[in-house]
């Protein structure tokens, strides 16, 4: 086990720079996420963790030692690819096993780990089947079976589940996060849904462009986004943004977002008479209310649990979550009251969250 | 876990390239020892031979006496003076575009029969394919054993019914025809299986939809399938064309060139200049002429080539 | 359309298929009806379908007319061909299929220019750097020859399968501890083995095929099937049978190939393996 650093990571290909100046420090046995939109630079990252993309400027190091240097195999990692990337010609056992027997580990230590890992990932059956006869799942178990044979310090995944259907990413997701919980091995996981990186991680990274955005716990980066990025990257529906600006009244400070519609600043943030603010409300923190903002229903969908609604104010959609909503219908008008304990302030220009 | 993030630039750009550059390199340092052996062949037994050629035909040098004398380019001067070259130049031409002429008209007709057919498909295609991966020396004979005067399969045929052939092999206009055929009878083959190919990757949904919009079967073959497999028609007429033009195996056994030279082709020219007449120099300097013309050939095929790669 | 009338049309389109078919085949047919004719039916007029076949001619081609060395000489070069040809060429093959940037989009086009090579060029220095070197006449110069002008074909046919290859099966037996050689031999190689054995019956039929360098550089000693047929098939009428006898026997190699190979016959033949 080890912990992971990198440290001023650039990368460009050609006249690209798709990593710019990254610093991440993962410690020992955590599971660390790193999640953003497609060309974001998060597999080209994990890449130069596993040794497969030379890094351009800065220092990656595993278990306290640079391996900037290193071919993959003198890493002492694993990594589980997107397509798997099984060895078609051989056995699951043989999948396995490639790994110890090119390290000339006995006979005897490299049936026994492979028997351990095939227990835990329930491969016994399966054990003297070729790839192409397994299911979808089960080539995903193998693969993640290829790398705790190897008991590595490091666990590299590249969006492993993005092949697998709804259901079944649901399970494995799961059952990575169990894995991870019985072998405590640092884990570095790509993936571009955020739903995946809130379940699984002790941390989340979100970059965009080739920058960490924020870094956090899920919950915290939930709660205290950084920016508008993170704020609309992290929750599911997305969170909304309602253009105002900041005006003082009578000694408090009030957001206008025209039309008659003013709230109070959310809690915990600060903003300057007339400074013009984007006022963040998650679908799932509006309340049917008396007061707040008067908008039209356009479209309702119930999902059983809560009933999404989609509004229009002042020209832009609003996207509500209520529980138990009674009977919305397309055409209403209504009322919608955001929880301004948990409403978010950024500045319009810059995006930033602004705080007290 | 604590975290920063530096976004300027604090390199310059000669750096970065360096950069790039050595990691690539990095990665074709240990892959060239698989290049090597590949390699050495490469430059030993083709590229080198070739130089020694374009040597060689800078030499008067006659291989029987092994008199040589450097004359600089006047082999290229006598070539393009010699009326015999211009001849067996236009003869090439146009035996190459009759042959593939012919065998694109008729390896469309029957690829686009094939691919209407539902039924027997397979076994035909196979069947009709033979005479393309039959040794060309044998094709040629086979061949020869249909055009014979008086014996031959075709002969034999007017006879019985009591007309005069012509001399399939003996007369100069005939027996261009008859190579011409001999070339077609061979390659129509690859050119049915090529076509056949390509005009199964057309997407069906395409051909629906026009059927849906009221394209008629030929309308549907000219204005959507054809065009949508230009680039494999370009490439395999070139590709036909470069191979016509240096083709040897069947007109050596067929007619050995003759009757007279009215058969012989540039390659043909080629081979009895070097090993007839033994004049090494002229004949070297034929075949780097050839390769000049083959080449302009080969732009077109790399353009097209070149092209469809970047459609796709 | 109705179904009848469907049925119709492609009954007569196979009919007009299957007797272009036959047009194709009847050289063939003819040949072989020779090959085992008495003189005295396959000189008569008209061409008689009916017969009573003799083996004679087969029997005295490999008996007396020493065909049986020439299909060892052939048999020596090809496969020793072929060995050469693939295993040099297979590694190339890989390692292009692997790398990035321009150069080798510009190796690859290169080779198929070379691909497309007129072989009388070469024929004339082969012959005469064979003749400096006595090497006219032998097993090497041949076969030298032979893995040249294979050497396009085979990287181009095996780069084809290669790329098949996700490159993150190389990339995973990279992080399994495997060095490039492994990579190669225990990992990659084994998955494109189909199209190890396509490439290698297809460079095969080349060598088998291939006429004027044998031509050229092979002698008494080394003559390979097509010369000697070649040499044969003149106009004595006395030979006819015979020489059909062993152009037949030569063919019967190459339909076993066709029917071996039926299914990758576009992808060879597109790449311009046999001629």
């Amino acid at each position: 086990m080890a912990a992971v650093h990198l440290s001023g990571i650039n990368k460009r290909f050609g006249e690209t720079h798709v990593i710019r100046g990254v610093d991440i420090d993962i410690e020992d046995g955590m599971f660390c996420v790193l999640v953003g939109p497609s060309g974001c630079g998060k597999s080209t990252l994990l890449r130069m963790v596993a040794g497969l993309e030379a890094i351009d400027e800065g220092e990656i190091s595993i278990g306290g030692t640079v391996v900037n240097d290193r071919p993959p195999k003198q890493r002492d990692i694993a990594m589980v690819f997107q397509n798997y990337a099984l060895y078609p010609h051989m056995t699951v056992r043989e999948n396995m096993s490639f790994a110890l027997d090119l390290a000339k580990r006995p006979k005897a230590e490299i049936e026994k780990q492979v028997k351990r890992a095939a227990d835990i990932l329930g491969l016994v059956p399966y054990l003297d089947r070729y790839p192409r006869q397994l299911s979808g799942g089960q080539r995903q178990r193998v693969a993640m079976g290829r790398a705790i044979v190897r008991d590595p310090q490091v666990f590299l995944f590249d969006e492993p589940l993005s092949n697998l259907d709804a259901k079944l990413r649901v399970q494995m997701r799961t059952e990575i996060r169990e894995l991870h919980q019985r072998l405590r091995t640092t884990s570095i996981y790509v993936t571009h849904d955020q739903t995946e990186a809130m379940t699984m991680a002790d941390r989340i990274v979100v970059l965009k462009d080739g920058v960490v955005e924020q870094s956090g716990g899920p919950l915290e980066l939930y709660s205290r986004p950084a920016n508008t990025f993170v704020a609309g990257f992290i929750g599911s529906p997305s969170m909304n943004f309602m253009p105002g600006i900041a005006r003082a009244s009578g000694g408090t400070m009030q957001v206008d977002l025209g039309r008659g519609a003013s709230l109070p600043l959310p809690a915990g943030s600060r903003a300057d008479d007339g400074q013009a603010v984007l006022y963040g409300v998650r679908p799932e923190h509006f309340q049917l209310g008396a007061s707040g903002l008067a908008v039209e229903v356009v479209v309702v969908e119930p999902t059983g649990a809560d009933t999404q609604l989609y509004c229009r104010f002042d020209g832009h959609d609003v996207v509500a979550a209520i529980r138990d909503c009674a009977e919305c219908r397309s055409g209403d008008r209504i009322v919608l009251a955001p929880d301004s304990r948990r409403a978010h302030l950024f500045d319009a220009a810059s995006g930033l969250r602004l705080i007290a | 876990m604590q975290l920063t993030t530096a976004g300027q630039d604090a390199v310059t750009p000669a750096l970065r390239k360096s950069a790039a550059r050595r990691a690539r390199r990095a990665q074709h340092r240990r892959l060239w020892p698989f290049l090597l052996p590949s390699a050495l062949v490469a430059f030993f037994i083709l590229l080198y031979p070739l130089g020694y050629a374009f040597y060689l035909s800078l030499f008067n040098y006659y291989l029987d006496t092994g008199a040589s004398t450097f004359v600089g380019f006047a082999n290229y001067a006598d070539l393009f003076t010699d009326t015999r070259f211009w001849a067996a130049l236009t003869r090439t031409i146009g035996i190459v575009v009759a042959a593939v002429g012919l065998e694109f008209c008729v390896g469309l007709t029957v690829a686009y029969g094939l691919y209407r057919l539902t039924f027997g498909v397979r076994a035909l295609n196979l069947l009709m394919f033979l005479p393309h991966i039959i040794t060309p020396v044998v094709a040629a004979l086979f061949l020869k054993w249909i055009f014979a005067g008086r014996w031959g399969l075709l002969d034999s045929l007017f006879a019985t019914f009591g007309f005069f052939a012509p001399d399939w092999l003996g007369d100069p206009a005939w027996a261009r025809v008859t190579v011409v055929l001999a070339d077609a009878w061979q390659f129509t083959p690859f050119m049915i299986l090529v076509l056949f190919a390509g005009l199964n990757t057309v997407d069906p949904s395409q051909i629906e939809a026009a059927q849906i919009d009221g394209a008629s079967g030929r309308q549907i073959l000219f204005r959507i399938m054809l065009p949508s497999i230009a680039p494999i028609i370009a490439f395999v007429l070139t590709m036909r064309m470069m191979d016509a033009f240096r083709y040897f195996d069947t007109i050596y056994v067929l007619t050995g060139g003759g009757p007279g030279t009215a058969t012989e082709t540039v390659t043909m020219q080629t081979y009895a200049l070097a090993f007839r007449l033994f004049q090494i120099g002229k004949a070297s300097a034929l075949g780097v002429v050839t390769l000049l013309i083959v080449l302009a050939f080969a732009s077109i095929i790399v353009a097209t080539v070149g092209r469809r790669k970047g459609r796709t | 359309m109705n179904a009848g009338r469907f049925r119709t049309s492609q009954i007569l389109l196979f009919v007009a298929l299957a007797a272009f078919t036959a047009a194709m085949l009847t050289p063939v047919v003819w040949a072989l009806m020779t090959s085992v004719k008495q003189p005295i039916d396959a000189f008569a007029i008209p061409p008689k379908i009916v017969f009573e076949p003799t083996f004679e001619f087969h029997r005295q081609v490999w008996l007396e007319k020493g065909f049986g060395r020439f299909l060892l000489n052939s048999a020596v070069i090809s496969l020793a061909t072929v060995v050469v040809s693939v295993s040099i060429g297979t590694m190339a093959a890989y390692a292009l299929s692997r790398m990035s940037g321009k150069a080798v989009g510009g190796i690859m086009l290169a080779l198929l220019s070379l691909r497309m090579f007129p072989h009388m060029l070469l024929a004339i220095p082969f012959f005469i750097l064979a003749k400096y070197l006595n090497l006219i006449d032998t097993y090497p110069a041949m076969v030298l020859a032979l893995v040249a002008i294979n050497q396009p074909f085979t990287i181009w046919m095996m780069h084809s399968f290669f790329v098949d290859v996700p490159k993150e099966i190389d990339e995973a037996a990279a992080i399994d501890g495997a060095g490039e050689w492994q990579t190669f031999f225990r990992v990659v190689l084994p998955i494109v083995r189909p199209g190890l054995w396509v490439t290698a019956l297809f460079s095969l039929l080349l060598a088998y095929n291939e006429f004027l360098f044998a031509l050229v550089l092979t002698g008494p000693h080394t003559k390979t099937l097509p010369v000697a047929i070649a040499e044969y098939g003149g106009e004595d009428l006395n030979y006819w049978s015979l020489s059909a006898a062993a152009a037949i026997a030569i063919m019967i190699p190459i339909v076993l190939f066709m029917m071996a190979l039926q299914k990758h016959l576009v992808r060879g033949l597109a790449l311009g393996a046999v001629k």
